[in-house]
């Protein structure tokens, strides 16, 4: 009950503050509740009767910085967990929103569900109610209570999660929180890694043919900014046609990567909207670990930060000169 | 599309191991190809007036020769299908007897590769783009950066060829290492008696402004236009009052200053005109050792000078001029000998450098021509001459060979024994590299004609010991002829130190955007074929800073080099290279990213009347590398004639080829 | 060495002003080298968009072979340090594609190397004929993994649900009214290429 209070307590502390803002912006992005105990929906917050909507909870799982840009020009506030606001520095880094046009309500989070995890567990469709505690998730079944442990169906970025705390914020709701995540220890990509070659190719053979080229991890991803120019859909440069081959699924696939390379803060929207449930994170993972290795960069963290494909050393530290070796 | 394919046998060169009749039938399937045929010769004048007559003919609309590397005549063909009246960017080349022909004899699987190499060259002209390149205005003055022998020559030419020059020099005075010369080989005639009228000419010919004390501080724009800011490092003296009198030399007090002209071997004032025939003609302060502005007291040069050029006060300046052509003279400097211990690491006074030997021997220098040992000063009897000092040496990183020291060695054996009959003279060399005309010969004459014993074989050690007279240095050696180990009393060591590229040789490079080698030669763009240009086009090498030479070859290089200035800037407009980067303004998002990486500042932004920011290239300055294509999000900045589209068309032909040749 | 009677599929992008030069040159000098490498003209290594890299790769090319000058000598002054960290990245990357990390390489050669580039050539030929062709698209996947459940279980899929033996679903039964992540199904082709006993009847093609 003590969690409930302090969860209410922070709602309207939110609301409070998104009101208090209102009137310098045109509106505020936030979340409020959904068709069902475990979904949350995106809302713009316009009225103070808007703002009696807001809620943040686990369910809260959406980055509501997607579409920040095409929004340019506009002053926004906007609701951010510890994860979305590094798309908000990366953003920021790249100078392609202004911070003045931004109001930031910033909220300490301890971790979303995951509905796919909880999908396996129970058809969600029954699903009545959702309590979530410290340690357990109840959900409210037609045959009684069905009682999940939270670390189970945690969206695994917050299993892993580094930045409980937004990196910037105008508004800090709530108390700041202690990460609990350790270092990244990529064990999914090491595992991954340790097939060979031929079933790696195989595996994302097969991934690649379910690609029914929706481009919804494209349009999910806040750091996707030139959606309207995307060189998937672009006949001048002709990077990909439009037939529907497995290889220009897959091309699309490793271009996506290629452009994240160096800006992807792992906030995993693209996997999370697949509707076929294609693991694409894994391949942004696979970069971020090698940019941090390589270059001891991370994305979204610092927005001063010189992107490391945009400078260079005359002399690399960790880059062996090729063509030595063999 | 009409394409026409020709495919080149090169007389012999292709035919023999691609079978060309083959690839030109290969040729006629592929798409667009309305004609197709072999030719002996392609880049002959039969082969070219074929190509033109066939477009004309068949009304084609791009071409494309397999044949030779676009590096030897992409510019032949270019100019033959211009004359047809087609756009020169409408014609490709593909590479099948340096890529092919020459590097296998599968007759078979060269004719495939050949086939694919046609293909790709097809595609890729399918979306190439005629292009049109812009004109530009000029500025008709050549910059050039050193006043050694070959900035000299090159700074006359260009002033003859009616050029404005700036001579920009980092010393007081031009002349560099042959104003400290006494002698020049194979003639043995005087070094400044022939320099000098060249330097007097420079300091009067009207068209040629001098810039001494001088360095260059800061390069931008392109060929035709550019723009060089100039650092007068300050005199101290006004030199447009000074008369180079010399009076304030009789009067310093600050007497102990080393001479850097003689190679720091004498002793000479704070205020100071470096050597009589000096241009210009003029008194600096050695800031570090005047009294006046380390102690702030004395002021005796101000008393005594006549007009009151003196000034303490006197700041730096920065002067910024315009260029249309720039070259590069700034010649050598000579290798440290103190890194090396085993010749005593600048310990023995009595162990000297070629370069201080030479100012021994000079009439001018501090000891008035006679040879004297600096520790006691004293005649030497036995001189040795040690060659190959950081030259031929991977121990010290310089393993190439400094070209000059075995004849200027040769050159000091015989002043040696010319100026004192009775000494002995023994140079220890590795191998005498003497190619030039007239060299050999000289070299056999200081062997037979003036006795200097020539020992082949390297010093291991020098040192100390007492002679009859006093100190003696015993060099100890091997004679690989004799296979003996050998030593020698010396009087006096001197040292034939080899060249190393000019100090502040890389930044000067870096500022003018040229490359230069892992010892800091600036690069030529083609050894053979392009020696004195470089890889940025209006920049131009002259003399020794390009790598190790001697004066002839360096004046030689220096009027090379003007003559190319000459010829560049006898155009009162220039073209500019339309393969350069393109902006398309509806897919630019205005992120600043290729702003960010282009290394020649050649992408601006440029805001919209909405307040959005849109990417602009400075067709000018943009030098056509693509590293702003790659680096931009959406690609809309697209390296002209080598764009995303080009490129694909070739990686798609040869996957289709590949696709279709092996599937079956 | 093997020799399947006709070239392996290898690209190569050369920069125009260093080993672009050093290939002629080692034509030139008429040093015997494979036939298997095609040779793509660009003016700079910083031109070499990794995703031209990836594209030939995935289109069917055995390897890819980028090459630049020397550092610090590249005529733009800057492209082929740019290239070092792009390429350095992709090279990383490549791996968790499946494509074997030895497919890819990037070197730099001078305009004067023409026998390190035939070194350089022969050995990136050798390498990939080691490795044998690349794997086809049209071909159908020929391996499981069992990767017991290690990507998370919101990405359980039906390959990778149970340790050990992988299991397919059974077809032949009606599909249960909710399954877990059904929308994670392999395609009837891939099941067509897999199932063993379908191997080899063409169906795959």
């Amino acid at each position: 009950m003590a969690a409930d209070q302090a969860k209410d307590a922070r709602q309207a502390e939110l609301r409070a503050s998104v009101i208090s803002e209102l009137p310098n912006v045109d509106f505020v992005l936030g979340y409020a509740k959904g068709f069902d105990p475990l979904h949350a929906t995106p809302i713009t917050v316009r009225s103070e009767k808007d703002a009696a909507r807001l809620i943040f909870d686990a369910t809260c799982v959406q980055n509501l910085t997607t579409g920040l840009y095409g929004l340019k020009g506009k002053r926004i506030g906007l609701v951010v967990k510890g994860c979305d606001s590094r798309s908000v520095v990366q953003l920021l880094q790249e100078k392609l929103v202004e911070r003045s046009e931004l109001v930031i309500f910033g909220m300490p989070c301890d971790g979303v569900l995951d509905l796919a995890k909880i999908r396996v567990r129970t058809d969600i469709t029954q699903v009545r109610g959702a309590e979530v505690t410290g340690e357990e998730v109840r959900l409210l079944l037609p045959d009684g209570p069905k009682v999940l442990p939270r670390r189970d169906v945690l969206a695994d970025k917050c299993l892993r999660c580094r930045y409980p705390n937004p990196i910037v914020s105008d508004h800090l709701i709530g108390q700041e929180l202690t990460p609990q995540g350790a270092e990244d220890t990529y064990a999914d990509l090491d595992g991954f890694e340790k097939l060979s070659p031929q079933e790696r190719f195989d595996f994302w053979k097969r991934q690649m043919s379910r690609c029914i080229r929706c481009y919804a991890c494209r349009n999910a991803c806040p750091l996707c900014v030139c959606k309207h120019v995307c060189l998937a859909d672009s006949r001048d440069p002709h990077w990909l046609s439009a037939e529907a081959t497995l290889q220009e699924k897959w091309l699309f696939q490793v271009m996506h990567a290629l452009h994240l390379a160096g800006r992807c803060t792992e906030c995993g929207e693209c996997q999370r909207s697949c509707p076929m449930g294609i693991p694409i994170l894994l391949l942004k993972r696979k970069m971020n670990r090698e940019l941090k290795e390589l270059f001891n960069y991370e994305a979204g963290v610092d927005p001063e930060a010189v992107p490391p494909l945009h400078t260079f050393l005359m002399e690399e530290d960790k880059i062996k000169d090729r063509g030595q070796l063999w | 599309m009409r394409i026409g394919v020709m495919v080149c046998h090169c007389g012999n060169n292709i035919a023999a191991t691609v079978d060309c009749e083959a690839v030109a039938a290969a040729a006629r399937e592929f798409p667009d190809v309305v004609y197709a045929t072999d030719h002996m010769y392609a880049c002959s004048d039969p082969g070219q007036k074929t190509i033109e007559q066939t477009i004309r003919d068949l009304k084609l609309d791009g071409v494309v020769v397999a044949s030779c590397s676009p590096r030897m005549h992409e510019m032949t063909f270019r100019r033959a299908v211009e004359r047809a009246g087609l756009n020169r960017y409408m014609f490709e080349m593909a590479n099948i007897r340096e890529h092919v022909a020459w590097i296998s004899l599968d007759r078979k699987r060269n004719t495939q590769k050949a086939t694919d190499l046609v293909r790709m060259a097809v595609e890729k002209l399918r979306v190439d783009r005629p292009l049109t390149p812009k004109s530009f205005d000029v500025q008709k003055r050549v910059l050039i950066v050193g006043g050694g022998v070959a900035g000299i020559q090159a700074a006359l030419d260009c002033a003859d060829g009616g050029l404005d020059v700036l001579l920009v020099e980092r010393k007081a005075s031009i002349g560099g290492i042959m104003s400290k010369l006494d002698k020049t080989f194979p003639t043995i005639d005087c070094s400044v008696c022939v320099l000098g009228p060249k330097m007097v000419d420079a300091g009067q010919n009207p068209r040629i402004t001098l810039h001494t004390c001088s360095e260059v501080e800061e390069v931008s724009g392109y060929v035709g236009n550019f723009e060089v800011k100039i650092r007068k490092r300050t005199t101290y003296v006004d030199w447009t009052k000074c008369t180079g009198c010399g009076a304030c030399q009789e009067k310093c007090p600050s007497r102990k200053v080393p001479d850097a002209f003689n190679e720091n071997i004498s002793l000479t004032t704070a205020i100071n005109i470096p050597f009589p025939q000096a241009i210009p003609k003029r008194a600096t302060i050695n800031a570090a050792h005047c009294i006046r502005l380390t102690k702030g007291k004395c002021g005796a040069c101000a008393k005594i000078c006549p007009t009151g050029a003196i000034d303490y006060e006197m700041q730096d300046e920065i002067i910024t001029e315009k260029v249309g052509a720039i070259i590069a003279a700034t010649g050598i400097t000579l290798f440290d000998h103190t890194r090396l211990g085993e010749y005593g690491a600048g310990r023995y006074p009595d162990v000297v450098t070629s370069l201080a030997y030479e100012r021994m021997l000079s009439a001018s220098g501090p000891t008035a021509g006679h040879i004297k040992r600096p520790s006691d000063g004293r005649e030497p009897k036995t001189v040795v001459f040690i060659s190959c000092v950081g030259s031929r040496d991977r121990s010290v990183d310089r393993p190439y060979c400094s070209g000059f020291c075995c004849m200027y060695t040769a050159k000091q054996a015989i002043l040696t024994r010319d100026h004192i009959p009775d000494s002995k003279a023994f140079v220890f060399y590795m191998d005498i590299r003497a190619n030039g005309k007239g060299y050999e010969e000289f070299v056999r004459r200081a062997q037979e004609e003036y006795a200097v014993e020539y020992v082949r074989g390297r010093v291991a050690h020098i040192y100390p010991t007492a002679g009859p007279d006093g100190g003696q240095l015993m060099v100890r050696g091997a004679d690989t002829l004799l296979g003996a180990q050998v030593e020698v009393a010396a009087d006096l060591v001197v040292l034939a130190v080899g060249a190393e590229s000019s100090t502040g040789a890389p930044e000067l490079a870096e500022k003018l955007h040229i490359s230069y080698d892992h010892y800091g030669f600036f690069m030529e763009s083609h050894p053979k074929l392009r020696p004195v240009e470089t890889n940025t086009v209006g920049i131009f090498l002259a003399g020794a800073c390009q790598g190790p030479k001697d004066i002839p070859a360096s004046v030689a290089q220096a009027s090379a080099a003007a003559g190319k200035v000459l010829a560049l800037l006898s155009k009162d407009k220039l073209e500019s290279d339309p393969q350069i980067a393109l902006v398309q303004a509806i897919r630019c998002i205005g992120c600043g990213k290729c702003e960010r990486t282009c290394p020649f500042g050649a992408i601006r932004m440029r805001e919209l009347r909405d307040g959005s920011k849109r990417a602009e290239v400075v067709e000018t300055v943009c030098q056509g590398c693509g590293i702003c294509s790659v680096t931009c999000p959406v690609r809309a900045i697209q390296l002209q004639h080598f764009t995303d589209s080009q490129l694909l068309a070739e990686v798609n032909a040869l996957c289709r080829t590949w696709d279709e040749t092996t599937e079956s | 060495m093997q020799d399947m009677g006709r070239d392996y599929r290898i690209i190569g992008f050369l920069c125009n002003w260093c080993s672009y030069g050093g290939a002629d040159a080692a034509g030139v000098a008429r040093f015997s080298q494979p036939t298997d490498l095609r040779i793509i003209r660009v003016p700079c290594s910083g031109r070499v968009d990794p995703m031209f890299v990836a594209k030939a790769l995935l289109s069917g090319a055995d390897g890819v072979l980028v090459s630049g000058c020397h550092p610090r000598d590249c005529h733009y002054t800057e492209g082929n340090l740019y290239a070092r960290r792009r390429l350095e990245m992709l090279r990383r990357f490549l791996p968790v594609l499946g494509v074997d990390e030895g497919r890819f390489e990037y070197i730099w050669v001078s305009a004067s190397e023409g026998s390190r580039w035939r070194d350089m050539v022969t050995k990136f030929t050798d390498k990939i004929h080691q490795l044998g062709p690349m794997p086809r698209m049209t071909e159908p996947a020929r391996t499981l993994c069992a990767l017991d459940g290690m990507l998370g279980q919101s990405l359980a899929q039906p390959d990778m649900t149970q340790p050990g033996q992988p299991v397919l679903p059974d077809w032949s039964k009606p599909a249960p009214p909710l399954t877990p992540r059904a929308d994670a199904m392999l395609s009837m082709s891939d099941i067509a290429g897999i199932a063993p006993e379908t191997k080899g009847d063409g169906n795959g093609r």
